[in-house]
This record gives structure tokens, sequence and C-alpha cells, in this order.
């Protein structure tokens, strides 16, 4: 391999974006790409759907397998990286192979963690939901499965539990914290998400840490505080995520939770890049760097990546912290911050998830911050919109507004539609 | 590629709604289906004397760079090369909503089967020389839709015929 070549370490939603972006940059070079997975590009947020039966394996990897080809990559499938060299470029892979580069992406994504729980980690009665062979193993293990506990209630975990409790699964869903969704939703919201999983028959407990897990004959037996003793056949762990960083050189390359970037998608050393779950971008409502993945943006930032490898200028303005989907028949979606600290936070709480919708709006000096919203995510972009534009529009809202009475205030402040803002709005046609 | 696209003149909108229900006429693929994919927006400014309302009709904006397209997991939704229309395929759509999000417009409908659905610039009614079912119907001619280049060049032709209007009305009153 010789210099001049782009390096892309990762099969992800950002690894594709960025060869994508360079080669729609006009970069003609040589583009290799690492992956220890042996497929095509494989998203993870299709997994749930997949378990459900509502797509085929196939539909899994939205790529498709033609696009390397189609795209000139040179894939170098199946192998893990060893180690980086960002200075010297040049990148170790596990089976000894050495591939200098000129420019490195680093998007490599992120890994369930597995917390330290005393016979939790290493257990074969242990799962996980993220990779392509994580998700087929546990197609396999939970068609002989009668009861699974799910362990952390975050946005994965419940999808985890409903796509169990539709197979048929009794589910019991754990979370050391007091509600469920612990980080993206407020406790009102919580609660009527929570109250919709128990009505489809899941035990929900929180404020519940596992102290140990023991492997028996047919099952594992898990213990709690309180000498509560849990029996199952398996357990999913949902506890969070870690990026898959360990071969970066922490001496060298500025790290905080994940690698550090720019708005260049760059690191502090010249030529290599980060995108993805495996960086750490500016949050476009904070302005600090914050962790924030989601598949939207990993294909922003690796799309801002390929083309400043490709010798571009491209920037990207931040990400916000947000999540949408559907939870059984409902849907329900997070929007920049809901838990606003500092002074003067107003909450507007209001609505009925099954008469119209329901909101939880945080104003913060008349500013719209963050919501969350159940049944009635079609304000969802809109809403959206208007917490990146920071407008102060607390005021136009009624008193105990309707979703309907919502949706014209944010229309009514939506003065933009009129003047030249409209423009920069309007992502104007290329 | 030329882009086709919309045009909308808040001067010439009256509100009628006419666009949502032929939209809804052509769209719709089920009589029970309630969502269309066009919506107009009310605008309130001012105060007395000097209030005022404007009224916005607007559907997707067949974005050149459309944020839908990169948050759709399943790539479902793409801007079609020959015209820059944005398309969603609803038999790749799981119903995840996160078009939805990314979408500061709020075109993207979801249906009663859980799939998205949105506005695609009636491209069956074009490919038959016919125009998009709500500029056909607008009454006062504050919707049209075609190339963009085009559609600027008729806007500019629009403020010139104002401005001489408004000189031959200046000229008359003065005699």
């Amino acid at each position: 391999m010789r210099r001049g070549s782009l390096l892309i370490l990762g099969n992800g939603g950002a690894a594709i974006s960025a060869a994508f972006s360079a080669r729609a940059s006009g970069y003609e070079g040589a583009i290799h790409l690492v992956s220890d997975f042996e497929g095509p590009a494989f998203n993870p947020v299709l997994a749930p759907y997949f378990l459900k039966g509502l797509i085929p394996w196939e539909r899994c990897f939205p790529f498709g397998p033609g696009f390397y080809d189609s795209h000139d990559i040179k894939c170098h499938l199946g192998a893990a990286v060893e180690s980086l060299d960002a200075v010297g470029r040049e990148v170790v892979l596990a089976d000894g192979r050495r591939l200098a580069y000129d420019k490195c992406l680093v998007a490599t994504g992120a890994s369930p963690v597995i917390p330290p729980v005393p016979g939790l980690a290493g257990s074969r009665r242990a799962f996980i939901l993220r990779t392509a062979d994580s998700a087929k193993r546990l197609n396999e293990v939970i068609r002989s499965a009668g009861r699974i506990l799910v362990l952390g209630a975050s946005f994965v975990g419940l999808k985890v539990a409903e796509v169990l409790v539709k197979r048929g699964i009794r589910v019991t869903l754990l979370d050391v914290a007091s509600q469920v969704l612990p980080r993206s939703a407020n406790p009102e919201s919580a609660a009527m998400i929570q109250k919709l999983f128990e009505t489809h028959g899941l035990d929900v407990r929180l404020g519940c840490a596992m102290d140990g897990m023991e492997g028996v004959d047919e099952g594992v037996v898990c213990h709690f505080s309180n000498h509560v003793i849990e029996e199952a056949d398996l357990v999913m762990v949902c506890t969070g995520v870690r990026p898959n960083i360990d071969f970066v050189d922490r001496a060298l390359v500025r790290i905080d939770q994940a690698i550090l970037v720019d708005e260049h998608m760059e690191t502090n050393v010249p030529g290599l890049y980060a995108s993805g779950d495996a960086s750490q971008g500016i949050n476009l409502l904070t302005g600090r760097h914050e962790w924030l993945g989601t598949w939207e943006n990993a294909r922003l930032q690796g799309r801002i990546a390929g083309a400043n490898m490709a010798g571009k200028d491209s920037r990207y303005p931040g990400s916000t912290p947000q999540n949408i989907g559907p939870f059984f028949d409902w849907t329900y979606a997070q929007l920049g911050n809901v838990h606003p600290d500092g002074g003067s936070v107003t909450p507007r709480i209001f609505g009925n998830p099954t008469k119209g919708g329901h909101l939880a709006l945080y104003f913060q000096e008349d500013v719209l911050v963050g919501a969350n919203l159940i049944n009635c995510s079609r304000l969802a972009g809109i809403l959206r919109k208007a917490i990146i534009q920071r407008k102060p529009w607390a005021k136009s809202l009624e008193r105990s507004p309707t979703v309907e009475g919502i949706e014209r205030a944010l229309w009514r402040a939506s003065d933009d539609l009129r003047g030249p803002a409209l423009k920069r709005l309007f992502v104007l046609p290329a | 590629m030329s882009q086709f696209a919309f045009s909308f003149d808040a001067a010439r909108c009256s509100g009628c709604m006419a666009c949502i229900v032929a939209c809804q006429d052509q769209c719709d693929p089920t009589a029970e289906e309630q969502v269309a994919f066009r919506h107009v927006a009310k605008l309130e400014s001012g105060a007395y004397p000097s209030a005022r309302i404007d009224h916005f009709s607007l559907s997707c904006q067949h974005c050149g760079d459309a944020p839908c397209v990169a948050a759709c997991p399943t790539a479902a939704i793409s801007r079609r090369a020959e015209d820059g229309v944005v398309l969603v395929d609803r038999d790749l759509c799981v119903g995840c909503h996160s078009c939805e999000l990314a979408c500061p417009f709020g075109a993207p409908k979801f249906q009663e089967d859980g799939r998205m659905a949105k506005c695609d610039l009636c491209h069956v009614r074009r490919e038959y020389g016919l125009k998009p079912a709500c500029v056909l119907v607008c009454p006062s001619g504050a919707l049209d839709a075609g190339p963009i280049e085009e559609l600027s060049s008729r806007k500019a032709q629009r403020a010139s015929v104002k401005i001489l209007k408004s000189l031959i009305a200046f000229s008359s009153a003065d005699k």
C-alpha cells in the first residue's frame, strides 16, 4: 500500500458515508477499509426490526454488498486493528499486516459495556445486541428461551424487551435508575412508557442493582439487593456502550469519552479523523464536546470527514441529542436536553398519549431546550428546529394548550418562513 | 439534471386549503387514509392596527441535501438523479420515524400501516404531462411547480408585471 491513500477503520454508517463522500468529492486515489466483520456494513438500528420479523436478514445491510466494488474500495475484512501509529501514519492489523496511509478515519463504532457484576462477564448466558453476529446469535437463542432478564431500561433495553415480549417470552426489565429511559426521558413521560410496557405484560423493576449471577444447568440465577433472587434462561445486557478505540494512543490523540474531533472531524493529530460512535464532536446546543451516537450523526459526520480527507473544506455545525422510535403501537421521541441544569428551567408537561399525544417541553428563559413526545411525533421535526434556533416562543403558548395548539404556536413562531432566513432553512436544491 | 421544485407566492395564498384536498384526492391510497402530504400553516404577526395573517402551503420541499435521506437507517429515502425529487421506497420503510425527526417541515407522514409516505411531486402525473394536483387546483396561482431555473424566471417576470401595473395605475391617476 503506497502513500497517498485513504484508510477507513470500521464498516458502519460513518465509514460507508466517508468512503462515498470521498469519491463524490472527486478523490480518485486508493481507499482501503478495515473491518473485523466479514460482511457488508451492518446497521444496528435495524436489528430489533429483524428480530421482530419485520425485515429479512439481508435488509439489515442498507448499503448492500455491491457498494465496495462500485466505489472502488479495497476491503480488508475480518481484520482487527492492533495498533495505530498516528505520527508515522501506519496501522498494524492483528494478523501482522501493516497499512501505511496518508489520511485515516477512525469509524470503528462502539460496543456494549458489560457491568462489573460477579458472574456476568464471560457468562455463556449473557447476551448483547449490537453487531450482526450478536443479532444473529440472539435470534437463535431466543427461539428456545421462556424467560429473559433485560438489564438496562435504556432505549436499546426497551427495544429489546419489546421484541422479546412480541416473541412470547416472559421479560423482566431491570435498571438501577428510578425510571425507564433515565438519560432520555423526563420522569412523567418515562412513567407513561413504563405503564405501556407493563400493560404488555412486562415486569419492570427500577432502582434495582444486580449483585451477582451464577449459571445453573438450565439457565441463570441472579441475585439482587434485599435478597431478591430471580431465575431466567438468559440475560440481555443493555447497559450502555463504549467506543471501540482501544488501539488509539491516548498519549497522542485527545480522547475524552471518545476521540475528540473538531468541526472538520479531524483529531488533534493532522491526518487522523474520527466519526460516528468512535468520535466525540460538538453538541450544537451547548457548544461543548459531547458523545452523541446516532445513525444520522454517524452518516453526517462520516460524510464531512470523507470530503475533508479528499481535500475539501467541509464543516459540521454539530449534532443534537435526539432519539425517536416506536414502542409497541406508540411513538416516543426525545430531542435536546430533557435534564437541563442551571437556573430558570420551566417544564411544561401536558396531554395524554392515548388522546392526541403527550408532550413535555423544557424551557430555559423562554427558549425551548428539550422535549419528550409520545404519540405526537409529527411535531418532532419542527420542535427540533425550534430548539436549534433557540427561539423564545414559550410566551406564544396558551396556558393549557392542546397538541394542535402547540402545532399552531410553532408555525406562528416560524416567521423565518417569511424572511430571507427561509433560504437558509430550506436546504436549497443543489 | 434540472431540479424540479415547487414555488410558492405567499402574497397570493388566501389559505383556502384547496391544495390539501387535491393532494388527499390524488395521493390517498385508500378512502380511509386521513393523512395529507400538504398542509397550510397560518402565520399571525403584528398587532392591531397593523396585524397581518399569512398562509404558507407546505409539503416536502425536495431539499437538495435532504436531511431525511441521511437519517433513514434503511436507505428507503433517496433523491432521484433525473429531477432531484426525494422519493421513499415504502417497501423498505420499517416505520422508525427517524425522518420525522430530521425534517424541519413536518413533511414525512405516517400512514395506517405504520410506514412513511410523503409528497412525490406527483411524478406519475408529470410523466403524463400533467401538473401536480395541488398546483392544478390552486385558484390564486400561489403554487407552481417546474424546473427551478424556469420558476425563478417566471417569478421575476411576475414581479416586473406587478411593477409595470403599478406604474400604469400611477400614470393614469395622474391624468
